[in-house]
Order: C-alpha cells, then structure tokens, then sequence
C-alpha cells in the first residue's frame, strides 16, 4: 500500500515536471513574440489546459490499461490452454480434485458450523445445562425449569421443548396418519421469532397442568390436512382419539432447526409446583440485552445454590448449573470430525498444487524460448511473472468452478446415501448448498491455490538469460539442473503429505472394523423392531400396557416366521433411562448411586435379543404386578458393585427420592444378564437394571409413554423384512388400531449408530485414494519428463555397453530414491500428527505398527510401478535414434 | 476529461497517435516539441490540443510504442524525451498503411475519376 502511495505520488511529480516544462516553453513563445511576462503565462496555461485535469486523465487512464492488459493476458492464457490440451486436462483434472474436495467440505461447515440458526439474533439463545465436575450436559427437568424460569434478571425468555416429542395418530378426516409432535412451553414461540400466519401461540394458561387441550399447526400439516383453510385456527383435529383445537399456525419458513422437524405443537404444561427430576426435555433460554454467557453463569451458580435448598440430595455440592450458545450446542459433537475433514482437504489440495507445479516447470521448459523472446522485446520480468501467474491463477479458477460443481453434487450425494448423523444439513442434505460463502471460498482458494502453484514455475522461468535462450537449438532448450531440483523436492513433498493422509485414512478403517467387530451384546441379526406411540391412548396405566403386550406378543408369536416377540421403551444402543438406585444395605456417601441404565422389559426381551443369562434366571410371565418385585442386572453392575459378593440375593431400590412417580419398594435381584452397548459400541457398557413392565409405577409408564414411545421387537426365522407387514397389521389389530411406525430391522438401528464413523471413514478414504493418485501422478511424470530429456545421455550409455537392465535400474533407483525420502518423511510426519485424530480412533493405536508398515509399503509399491514404467520405456531407446535426435 | 473548445478541429484520438508516432521517426523529441512539429509540418493548419497530448503519450508509453527518458534539453532544461520503440515503429507502419488506405479510399468517394 506504501509503495503504490509513492508510486502515484513520483508518477504524478513526473507529469507535473513535464507539463510545467511544456508551459514555461509556450510562455517563452510568447516573451519571445514581445508579450508581457504575466500575460505570457496565462497565455500558456489557457493553451496547455488545466494541469490536474491531465493529470488525472493519465492517471485514469493507466488504471483502464493495465485492466485492459490483464484482460489480454487472460485471453492469452486461455489460448496457451487450448493449445495444450493434453496438458491443460491433466492440471484441471489434479486442481478439480483439490479444490473440489475443499469446497465439498466446506459446504459442511458452512451449512453446520457457519450458517447462522434461521431464529431472529439467534447468538442471544442459550441452551440451559447441568455442570458437574465430570462434564456439562444439557437437560431439563420440571424442577431445574421452575428454578430457571425465575431468573428473569438474566433470561429474557425461557422455555422447554422435548427431546424427541411423540409419534401421535390423526384420526378423523380423509385418511389416518401419524405424525410428528412436540411439547413445548408457551413462550418457545416468541423465544425462537417463530411467525405465526393465522391465530397465536399457546397462553400461559393453556400450558398449565391440566389446561385446555389446543395445538399449533406446523404450516405443512395445515396444507395437508386441513387444505390450507384460512378458517383453521378454532377447529379441531383428533389426535389418539382425542380432539384438540387448533389455535394457530406457523410460517412455511419457520425452521425449528431440529433433525427431524415437528409437524404439531402441544403445550408441555408443566407443573410449577412440580417435584418431578425426570429429566426429558431441554431448555432454552434468551439472554437480555447486555448479559453476557459468564454473567449468566454467575447468576445461575445462585440458581444452583436454591435448587440444592430446595431439593436435597439430588445435585451433589460440585455440580451447577450453565449455558452454551444454542448454535455451539446443536453441533458441538460434529465440529471436531469436520476439522479433521478440513486438514484432510487442505492435505489433497497442497498435493495437487505440487502436481500441477510441476506440470508447470515441464512446460515451461518448452516455453522458454517464448519467453525469452516477450522479454526481447521489452515485457520486464515483473510483467512476465504476472503474465504467468495470471495464467497459473486462470488454470486455478477454471479447475474451481469444475471442482465445486463436482465437490458439490458429490458431498450431496454422500450425505443423501449417508447423513452421518450431522446436524443441520437438512432432509436429504438440502441445507447443502451454493451461496455467497461457498463460491467466496471457492474463489479464494483458487486464486491462492493458483498463487501457489504458479509462483515457483513462474519465478524459475522468468529468472531465464535472454541471450543464452535465444541462442540455444529450440528442441533442447531444457531444463537446467536446478529445475530439476524443485521437481525432485515438489515429488518428495507430494509423497510425504499423500503418506501422511494414507495413515490417517487407514487408522480410520482399523477403527471402524474395530467399531464392526465390537460384540455388542446382543445378536441383531433376523430381528424386526416397531415403534408405537401410546401418548394420550387409553393404554396408560400400568396393568392396561401389560395386557396390551401380552395379547399382542401372543398374536405376534402365532405369525409363521416369528420365533419371539417383546416389548421395551429403549432399544440397546440407544440409551436407556437414567434412574438412581440404592443396594439394601449398603449406605453409599452421597445417600445412592448415580442414576445409571433403567430398562422395563417384557419377559421376550432377553430371548429376542440372545442377551445370555449368567446366573439365576430371566423374567417370565409369573412375574407379573403382584407377585415378588424382581430385578435382573448386567454384568458390568455385577461387576462393580459386588466384586467379590454375590448379588443374587441382594436388594436394590430404584429411583429413591427421585419424585413420587419413582417411589417403589425394594427388588429382589434374580439375575445377571450379559453386558449390552447401549451407550454406543465404542463405550464400555454401563451398569444396567433390568425390571419387569408389569411392575413398575404408573407414573413411570406415564412418563415412559411421554418421553418415548414403545419398542416392539420380533425375531423371526426368516428375512425379518419379508414379515414385517403382517406383523405391523397383527399390532395395530390388537390394540384398535394405534398404528406403527419407524419398522426397521435391528441391523439398520447398528448402522446408524456408527454411521458418522462410516462418513468419517467413507470420506477420509475418498481423500486418501485422490492423494494417493495425484502423488504417483506425480512421481510418473517426473520419471518420465527425465527419461525424455536424457534421451541422448541414456542412448551414450547403452551405445557404449551399458546393459538395458542396467539403464532401467538406475531409473528405478533414481525415483524410487525421492519416493523413500518422501514416505521416510512422512512416516515421521504422521508420528506426530496422528494423535490429532486419537479422538476419533477406536480399538487402534494412533501408532499402530500395522499401519505405519503397510501404507508405506503400499504407497511404495504404487511408487514403484511409477517409477517403473518410464524406466522400462528407458531400455527401448535405440542408441542410433537418441544420438541421431540432436 | 479535456474540455472541447469551440472552433478548434478536434482531432481523432487514433490519428493524433499516429502523428506522434511519426514525428518521432525524426529522433526522440520532448512534448512540447512534438507539438510544434506536428503544427509545423502541418503548416500550422492542424493547431493540436496540447493538453490532450500527455494522456496520449502516456498511452503509447503504456503500450510499449514509446520509451521516455528525462534528458537536457536543448535551452539546457530537464525535460522528458519519448523515442520510438521497435514495436512502435511495427505499429507506426500498419497505421500508415492503414491510414493510406482510408484516405485513398475517401478520396475515391469524394472525388471519383
């Protein structure tokens, strides 16, 4: 900036001294013809026109030249395109890959981690959460809402929304259906800007215990159902059996920002007087103008200080209370595996740059005859270095726009196949798409990429002697030996960062066959799973569920094809309840043990899903409300809390001063089952509690039938898909007709608990095989330039005797030789930047020796055919030719 | 940005550069004398805008036609010295017969044989 300040500054001096010349010439013309001095002068000035007037022209103009001559230029390399075309197809083809690949993930960030939430002044949304020395985790419960929605010093706003929501049946109208719906408390509406095209959101009293029963209709369903009838919003619509008046209906572009988006919303109508812990919705609040994060979190220490007081023995002395900014919350878990993503990218891209670099400096070779001979004629070096990085910056731009188009259409297409469990991208990955950031992006990391690639070549080619280039034969005008250098290093570079990319990918796919081969616990194979909704159905009392499932599981089980039926909230690898317990007997410090898994199962489960038993026996139909309270644990709990006792025998209390729904009299354990992964396959299983259906608490089963719904699993003897018709009508008989929803065979459930693994693996794969191609690319080309360009040198040998094996292993041991300092580099490379992905790994060392020996080996290995193929071509050089040839 | 004054021939952009061109086949010269040979040789006819001169060299600068230098002047002053550039002597021959061309081919209009 300095220096195109002086520079204007001396041109415009330069002008000035000029046109001052001029006009003191014109005003001696005048002294000469006998004018007076003074009058002399303005007779010049009026001739010569206004000084800055000509001066600014020049400026101008100067400033439209050089656009004009950069425009010549561009046509210029574009026609230096054309006329290679064999050249031009191999640079874009490297810089569509690498820039591609760059502008796909960026697409994920930017619709993930950039893209602000569609909620108006969305960073004042805060997610509410529970701290604890242990970590920070989000969630809600009626009585840590009632202590929250007090703080009215620092939240604006403040409301709850259920997790999950419910699966509720429309009935009446032209034909059922099931649909999407959500609790939330009065305010989320406002909180969030949601519009409201017709009627209003939910008043305070509608979402008191026991208020009147209305809904908000998402906009869709209001087209759907009710044909977007402007006379809606005082209606009613059924939903399990039960009508509900529609009180108003939201925007189409009210995007709730969730994965699976409400098509109904109901008031949550908490209880402000309520003692209930169990926590199944989350909270949202909105920070007052001028509250930041930690003053919030200061406040809501206080908050904790209250909630302790008012409710002992439910947080220990260490945990608090806080909050995380909505949009950092929804995508916390997804930021470091995109990262991971971005330095794979940057990885492909550099290596495509030290590709096309080098396809850059063997034309070049050729052109410095051309070269040499723009600057016979004047062009400066200044002027040939932008001439070629303009053409290196062109290259660049035009592999941008093939490899956004194809980086797009391409990460789309992953995402539909496989989402990933990312948030935010949208149903089929819609939310991924061309704006403003994304072709921003695109542009400047062509036109930097262009800058890199083009600067080396173009710095090496103009530093060329006219004279000796001109005087030079035109077919030998080759490479120097310096030259030959920066290729040789670009080589090692490209085969070190491909290495390093290799082993991340590799370390990868260990750790997803690891994730594959985890014995989860349970056999998922042949097994049919089934969701159904009980919210608001007249199965919602304990006794009535039970004889719900024992009628259904008979019917099931009578299909041909079924072996056994059973049902349970939470299916293994999605969690279960978490419920605190006490061990009859033992005092622990804080009063009980932390709430671990809770699972009401009916007998069928553990047959279902093979869980072995270990000692004492499973649940059967004996264990029904009024018979012995019984219990059954896994292994891990047994485990841990009788390491060297017995626990069949032994009594547990469930959910003790957990709120009233959970007060129940001691279990007896009766058995020990084999552990499950219900936290995932890449956790170790937690300590589990397994209890008969028939003998929990009303309560729970009313909370149960809330927070989730319930899970029908089958076994079959036969593809469960080829079932799975009969056996949805079966349920849907039995229970008068609750339809079913979410049929899908247990295998799928496995997938989709690995399935960001397999994105992770899927993509890094992709990254790793584009690196591995673009560096043998790379290392051919070079061998093969040199075996070109030695032609002569090579034909001296073999007239003189040289063997042909001799010739060729000396090319071989000359690449191979760059190849190995590549991969020695990027063994050591990788040492120390793999535990940057230890996170991710699982069942693998970030060191892993199996690893680190055979991708070096591979990348070798596809080095060598390389390396191979120019030197084989070595050995067919007829000596007469290559000495004929100069 | 030059303001027209009325009465005066305003010259075609093209032609006053070819001019310049021309004059400087005698030797490099500085502005002030290229406008007086351009008046000069035109016997005083063409009266150039001198002040639409130096955008005009500029340009040609720009272009690679003209290479300039300060130098003495013959009254012993600095002034800045244009000279034709091999380029630019290429540029003045396909302008000349270009112009050639059109003026034959006005004259062929105006005055048939």
């Amino acid at each position: 900036m300095l220096s195109w300040f002086s520079r204007r500054h001396r041109q415009e001096d330069d002008i000035d001294a000029e046109l001052r010349y001029h006009s003191e010439m014109l005003a001696q013309e005048c002294t000469d013809d006998g004018i007076a001095p003074l009058e002399a002068d303005l007779t010049a000035r009026r001739k010569l026109g206004n000084a800055t007037l000509i001066r600014e022209e020049i400026y101008w103009m100067n400033h439209a030249l050089y656009f004009e001559t950069i425009w010549q230029d561009i046509i210029y390399a574009l026609r230096t395109m054309r006329k290679n075309p064999t050249f031009t197809a191999t640079a874009l083809a490297a810089l569509a890959i690498g820039i591609g690949v760059n502008s796909a993930i960026f697409s994920v960030v930017n619709a993930v981690l950039l893209r602000p939430l569609s909620y108006p002044d969305a960073d004042r949304i805060v997610l509410l959460l529970t701290t604890s020395p242990g970590g920070r985790a989000p969630g809600g419960s009626a009585t840590k809402f009632n202590v929250w929605r007090e703080q009215t010093n620092i939240f604006k706003d403040i409301s709850a929304y259920e997790y999950n929501g419910a699966q509720l049946n429309v009935t009446g109208g032209a034909y059922p259906e099931q649909i999407h719906s959500i609790r939330v408390s009065a305010n989320y509406f406002r909180l969030l800007g949601a519009p409201i095209v017709q009627g209003r959101p939910f008043a305070d009293d509608e979402d008191s215990p026991g208020g009147k029963h209305v809904v908000v209709l998402s906009y869709g369903l209001w087209q759907r159902r009710f044909g977007g009838d402007p006379q809606a919003v005082g209606k009613t619509i059924s939903l399990n059996g039960v009508p509900y008046e529609v009180v108003g209906i939201t925007g189409p572009d009210f995007n709730t920002e969730l994965d699976s988006p409400p098509d109904i919303w109901l008031p949550l109508q908490l209880d402000p007087n309520s003692s209930d812990h169990a926590q199944y919705f989350n909270v949202i609040a909105r920070l007052k103008p001028g509250v930041s994060t930690t003053m919030a979190e200061a406040q809501l220490q206080l908050a904790a200080a209250e909630f302790r007081a008012k409710f002992p023995n439910i947080m220990g002395p260490r945990d608090g209370f806080g909050v995380e900014p909505f949009q950092d919350a929804l995508v916390s878990d997804v930021r470091s595996s995109l990262l991971v993503l971005v330095v794979a990218v940057i990885l492909v891209l550099l290596i495509a740059c030290a590709n096309v670099a080098n396809l850059l400096l063997v034309r070049a070779a050729g052109r410095k005859r051309e070269i040499a001979i723009r600057a016979a004629i004047g062009a400066g070096r200044v002027r040939i270095i932008r001439q070629l990085l303009i053409e290196s910056i062109v290259l660049a731009t035009a592999g941008g726009a093939l490899g956004l188009l194809l980086g797009l259409a391409g990460v789309r297409a992953l995402l539909d196949v496989n989402p990933g469990s990312i948030p935010r991208i949208g149903v089929h990955a819609s939310a991924i798409g061309m704006d403003w950031r994304l072709i921003v992006f695109t542009v400047c990391t062509s036109l930097l990429t262009g800058l890199l690639f083009g600067i080396v070549p173009a710095l090496d080619v103009s530093r060329a002697d006219v004279a000796t280039t001109l005087k030079e034969s035109g077919g030998r005008s080759g490479s120097g030996l310096r030259q030959n250098k920066i290729r040789a290093l670009l080589v090692i570079g490209e085969m070190g960062l491909a290495l390093v990319l290799l082993i991340s990918a590799a370390l990868l796919i260990r750790s997803f066959w690891a994730l594959r081969n985890v014995n989860p616990g349970f056999d998922a194979r042949n097994v049919l799973t089934l969701r159904m909704s009980l919210a608001g159905s007249r199965f919602q009392k304990t006794p009535q569920i039970n004889q719900l499932i024992r009628d259904a599981i008979q019917r099931v089980e009578e299909l041909p094809g079924v072996t056994r039926a059973g049902a349970s909230y939470n299916l293994p690898l999605e969690g279960a309840f978490g419920v605190p317990f006490n061990i009859v007997g033992r005092v622990p410090t804080s009063g009980r043990y932390d709430g671990r898994g809770w699972l009401g199962v009916s007998p069928g489960y553990f047959d279902v899903f093979k869980i072995p038993v270990l000692r004492g026996r499973l649940f059967n139909d004996r264990d029904e409300a009024g018979s012995e309270r019984v219990a059954i644990i896994n292994q891990a709990m047994a485990r841990q809390f009788w390491p060297h006792g017995d626990p069949l025998g032994d009594q547990v209390i469930l959910g003790k001063g957990y709120g009233p729904e959970f007060e129940e009299p001691a279990r007896q354990i009766i058995g020990v089952v084999g552990d499950v992964h219900d936290y995932g396959l890449n956790r170790n299983p937690l300590p589990v509690v397994y209890v008969p259906l028939t003998q929990v608490t009303d309560g729970i089963t009313a909370l149960a039938a809330r927070a989730s719904s319930l899970a029908w699993i089958v076994r079959t003897r036969v593809d469960p898909n080829s079932v799975s018709t009969q056996i949805a009508n079966q349920l849907e008989q039995v229970t008068g007709g609750l339809p079913v929803a979410h049929i899908r065979p247990m295998d799928e459930v496995v997938g989709q608990s690995t399935a960001r693994a397999d994105f992770n693996m899927s993509l890094l794969t992709i990254f790793g095989c584009s690196a591995l191609l673009l560096a043998t690319i790379g290392i051919y080309g070079l061998m093969a330039h040199a075996v070109r360009q030695r032609t002569q040198e090579l034909g001296i040998r073999m007239a003189l005797g040289a063997q042909a094996s001799q010739v060729r292993n000396m090319i071989i041991f000359q690449g191979m030789r760059l190849a190995l300092i590549g991969i020695v580099i990027g063994i050591v490379a990788a040492l120390a930047l793999t535990r940057l992905i230890a996170s991710f790994l699982f069942g693998v060392n970030a060191r892993d020796p199996l690893v680190f020996i055979v991708v070096p080996v591979l990348l070798g290995g596809a080095a060598l055919l390389a390396v191979g193929l120019p030197a084989i071509r070595a050995t067919h050089i007829d000596p007469v030719d290559a000495l004929r040839s100069e | 940005m030059t303001k027209q004054q009325p009465g005066r021939l305003e010259l075609l952009q093209g032609t006053l550069e070819m001019m310049i061109l021309r004059t400087l086949l005698l030797g490099p010269s500085n502005g002030y004398q290229i406008a007086k040979t351009i008046e000069q040789m035109s016997n005083d006819v063409l009266q150039i805008d001198h002040g639409s001169l130096y955008p005009a060299l500029h340009r040609l600068e720009k272009r690679g036609w003209l290479s300039a230098k300060w130098d003495t002047s013959e009254t012993k002053r600095r002034a800045k010295y244009y000279r034709l550039t091999a380029a630019g002597r290429k540029k003045l021959i396909t302008e000349q017969s270009k112009w050639d061309r059109l003026a034959a081919a006005i004259g062929q209009v105006m005055r048939p044989a």
